[in-house]
């Protein structure tokens, strides 16, 4: 966590958090209700490595913080999301969130990058799967998991409207 | 460790190869039926499983359920370990085979379990582990229609069974009631060729548990889905038109009725829902997991465990003790692969089968220890395909050479569309209703019947929904940009997610002797045992059937309001159905091409009938030709009308049972 007297570096898992909010459009209450953040905060780390992490986090703060007062977020859609460098592994973040699996970062950023072990589909953990956010995006549960009750799916569906 | 099994004074009553419904089934009836008779007779009956043992106890179950979500493709068999000694088919190996240009097999598609020679790839799995398929089937229980058992006689197709609908009724009670748990309401069964009246057609002739002979299933039906009743208003009124090559047209009013099913719901009075074995609290009720495919986490659908559990718990395998009253006794093993059925059959004559050999594996690797099983009688339950395999691998029961062919699904047609409105997908069991308007009818001279399924899981099974939704919306694979993503992206997914809907149009299979297993030498598994061997195809008279479905589906989406052609990723309301000619399982006819997946209803090996010269088993599914021999299954079938067969073999293996018991030797085990 970081400390009120050095204010220099920003606390990079407030900042994958952060970034996760503004990629996923759910709020910090829901993806910490998730219980993943730092689990998928290790993922990235351990699948593009923390070098490249650490550069990722420093874009993302500074696009963060320029789209302070800006709710359509420009800073972060072209200095991050737009950014060759860092848009293959965004898209993977969004669909760690979503879906709870890992998806092989393309080739083309692999020559650049190198890759690891892990860099093959695969899903992170059971966990992630039943937390996938696409389910309450769809206002519904995890299939095989977090059981609406007997009789739920007669009734009418709900979804949250941001 | 065979020991336990195989002492040389050990004789068992019975010997059961599969520990599945068929096999829970006839045990489970055998040892009723002897108990309840005069004398009162208890046999000791032995299960040999060639898969593993499928946790018989609630927190350990937990851990397939884990499994499965942890999976990266979540096909039917992905929570249930795969073995090389005793492998199973997977349908992510289902290729296409290479055929030549004379219509012989150029290069079969053998990178599963299964060898297939084609034309078509045989699209359907199995399981192989303790509890079979019920592991992962859906638990729909439709009974077959009076005209399904007399096709031959009736439509000029197939073949007639050996049994009329009137004959299997109080068996369809008896699996409805004793061993699975279906729940339904009578009123709602609207099937073509029953006269009208549900009520009428389900009238029991058990007036003592029936007062008035008033059917009831033992619950409530399943409560239909919002999708259902949505679809239900939109198509109130719709009449499907659909006309023959001659332009006769057919009519078929589209109705919407909830499905019977295996699932826990409300109880008639009298009847306790069985839950999750060890655990009898758990899965009293469906709590909509929606992943009845591929496991109910609770054990609200009825699987074979739940029968096996009973008969292990009830009839454990040791001698009574001081005091217990004299009882049946059950010992299944699990990790017995039967490799033989040992029989003094010569061609053309009967004979006596004199015991079973089977190999007991441990880790996979390892060398399985050859063991030998006698009994007075011994039942083959093992699926229809592998019961194949086994009799063509024992050179058993197959004076008719009936053997193996027949083989049969329901190859389903799918078409999707994306509603207009939110209705709900992705909640609650796999299909709640269907329409049963095209399952019997004058047209099926011409063209085989279907059955309607509604699907509740949005695009799950034609598009990977909605993994697949999330890749289009996202998008970047070539940009390496993302399209779409934050509060646009989950609102977004929130307008076509539940929008989804499916319709599997299960067409009936009509019997083919080309369509058929075999064995070859060249391709064995890992224990010896020879690996299914299929060659396959669609018939004229099935594929004429796919133009109907297809335009059946055209005018219900239009009236549904969805009726214009759409593609992803465009995700606006429409029809997105689209059959690609790439695809393994593509089919055409009429210069149109659709394509086909397997239905998991393995059907038809061993087909059972009266005359020994053309039918492998008699109608108690007892060998024509080794009359100590039982195979029974879905392989027994004749015809597969439009039900999901689960529910009929069981009907059947009561039907055996009963008979079993009645031949039992008088003194006690």
């Amino acid at each position: 966590m970081s400390t009120v007297d050095t204010p220099t570096r920003p606390d990079p898992l407030a900042v994958f958090t952060e970034l996760s909010v503004a990629l996923t459009g759910f709020d910090r209450v829901e993806l910490a209700g998730t219980g993943l953040i730092e689990q998928h905060y290790d993922t990235v780390l351990r699948l593009i490595g923390e070098r490249e992490a650490g550069h990722l986090f420093q874009a993302a703060a500074d696009a963060l913080d320029a789209d302070r007062g800006d709710p359509e977020g420009t800073a972060l859609r072209t200095q991050v999301v737009e950014n060759k460098r860092y848009g293959p592994v965004i898209i993977n973040l969004i669909k760690l969130w979503y879906l709870g699996s890992w998806y092989p970062l393309p080739g083309s950023y692999a020559d650049v990058n190198g890759s690891t072990a892990d860099d093959v589909e695969h899903v992170v953990s059971a966990q992630a799967y039943r937390e996938g956010l696409v389910w309450i995006a769809a206002g519904a549960h995890p299939m095989g998991a977090k059981a609406p009750g007997f009789g739920s799916w007669a009734e009418p569906p709900t979804i949250v409207v941001l | 460790m065979q020991d336990d099994i195989t002492n040389a004074d050990t004789n068992y009553d019975l010997v059961i190869v599969g520990g599945g419904i068929a096999a829970a089934t006839v045990a489970k009836t055998v040892i009723d039926k002897a108990a309840a008779g005069r004398p009162a007779r208890h046999p000791r009956i032995l299960i040999l499983e060639a898969g593993r043992a499928t946790a018989m106890s609630a927190d350990k179950y937990d851990t397939y359920v884990e499994a499965y979500q942890q999976a990266l493709a979540k096909v039917p068999n992905a929570p249930y370990p795969p073995t090389v000694s005793a492998p199973q088919p997977n349908v992510l190996d289902i290729g296409r085979p290479v055929m030549g240009p004379d219509g012989t097999t150029k290069i079969p598609s053998a990178n599963g379990y299964f060898v297939q020679m084609g034309p078509l790839p045989f699209g359907s799995d199995y399981a192989r582990a303790l509890g079979g398929t019920t592991l992962h089937w859906l638990g729909t229980c439709l009974r077959m229609l009076p005209n399904d058992f007399k096709m031959w006689t009736n439509y000029g197709h197939g073949v007639d069974w050996p049994l009329s609908y009137d004959d299997l009724k109080p068996y369809y009670e008896r699996a409805e009631w004793d061993i699975i748990g279906v729940s339904a309401n009578v009123e709602d069964q609207n099937y073509p060729g029953i006269g009208g009246d549900p009520a009428k057609f389900f009238q029991s002739s058990n007036t003592n548990k029936f007062p008035d002979g008033a059917y009831h299933f033992p619950m409530e039906r399943i409560p239909s889905s919002y999708l259902d009743d949505y679809l239900a208003k939109k198509s109130a009124g719709l009449v499907v038109k659909l006309k023959d090559s001659a332009g006769k047209e057919y009519s078929f009013p589209i109705l919407v009725c909830n499905t019977p099913v295996g699932r826990n719901s409300q109880p008639a009075p009298g009847y306790q829902p069985v839950g999750a074995v060890g655990n009898a609290d758990r899965g009293q009720r469906c709590e909509g997991n929606s992943s009845c495919i591929p496991i109910c986490p609770v054990q609200a659908k009825y699987n074979a465990l739940k029968t096996l559990y009973e008969l292990i718990v009830k009839y454990p395998d040791r001698d009574p003790r001081d005091g217990e009253k004299p009882r049946a006794r059950v010992a299944i093993r699990s990790q017995c692969v039967v490799s033989k059925v040992q029989h003094t059959q010569t061609k053309g004559k009967q004979g006596t089968v004199t015991g079973v050999a089977f190999l007991r594996y441990s880790d996979d690797g390892s060398p399985a220890a050859e063991s030998t099983v006698t009994a007075d009688r011994y039942v083959l339950a093992a699926n229809a395909i592998e019961n194949a395999t086994l009799l063509l691998a024992s050179d058993a029961a197959n004076n008719s050479d009936q053997v193996g062919r027949n083989l049969m699904d329901h190859p389903l047609l799918l078409t999707w569309g994306l509603l207009e409105d939110n209705a709900g997908a992705f909640r609650g069991p796999g299909s709640t209703s269907g329409i049963p308007a095209f399952r019997d009818g004058a047209y099926r001279s011409d063209r085989t019947a279907f059955r309607v399924e509604i699907g509740n899981w949005g695009w799950n099974f034609p598009e990977n929904a909605p993994y697949d939704t999330v890749h289009d919306l996202v998008g970047g694979a070539r940009t390496g940009t993302a399209q779409l993503y934050g509060r646009a992206l989950r609102t977004r997914l929130g307008q076509i997610l539940p929008n989804q809907f499916r319709i599997a149009w299960e067409l009936e299979q009509d019997p083919e002797p080309t369509n058929r297993v075999t064995i070859d030498d060249r391709y064995l598994d890992a224990l010896g045992n020879h690996r299914p061997v299929i060659h396959y195809d669609l018939s004229p008279y099935v594929r004429a059937a796919l133009p109907w479905a297809a335009e059946a589906s055209r005018q219900l989406f239009e009236q549904l309001g969805i009726g214009t052609p759409a593609h992803r990723p465009d995700y606006q309301p429409g029809d997105y159905t689209h059959w690609d000619p790439n695809d393994p399982a593509a089919v055409t006819y009429d210069g149109q091409t659709y394509w086909v997946r397997g239905a998991g209803h393995v059907v038809g090996t061993h087909r059972m009938g009266a005359d020994p010269a053309h039918s492998v088993v008699d109608s108690y599914q007892r060998s024509h030709d080794l009359p100590n021999l039982y195979i029974v299954g879905c392989g027994s079938m004749p015809t597969l009308g439009t039900s999901n067969p689960t529910l009929t073999m069981t009907a059947l293996a009561i039907r055996t049972g009963d008979h079993i018991a009645g031949l039992l030797k008088g003194q006690d085990a």
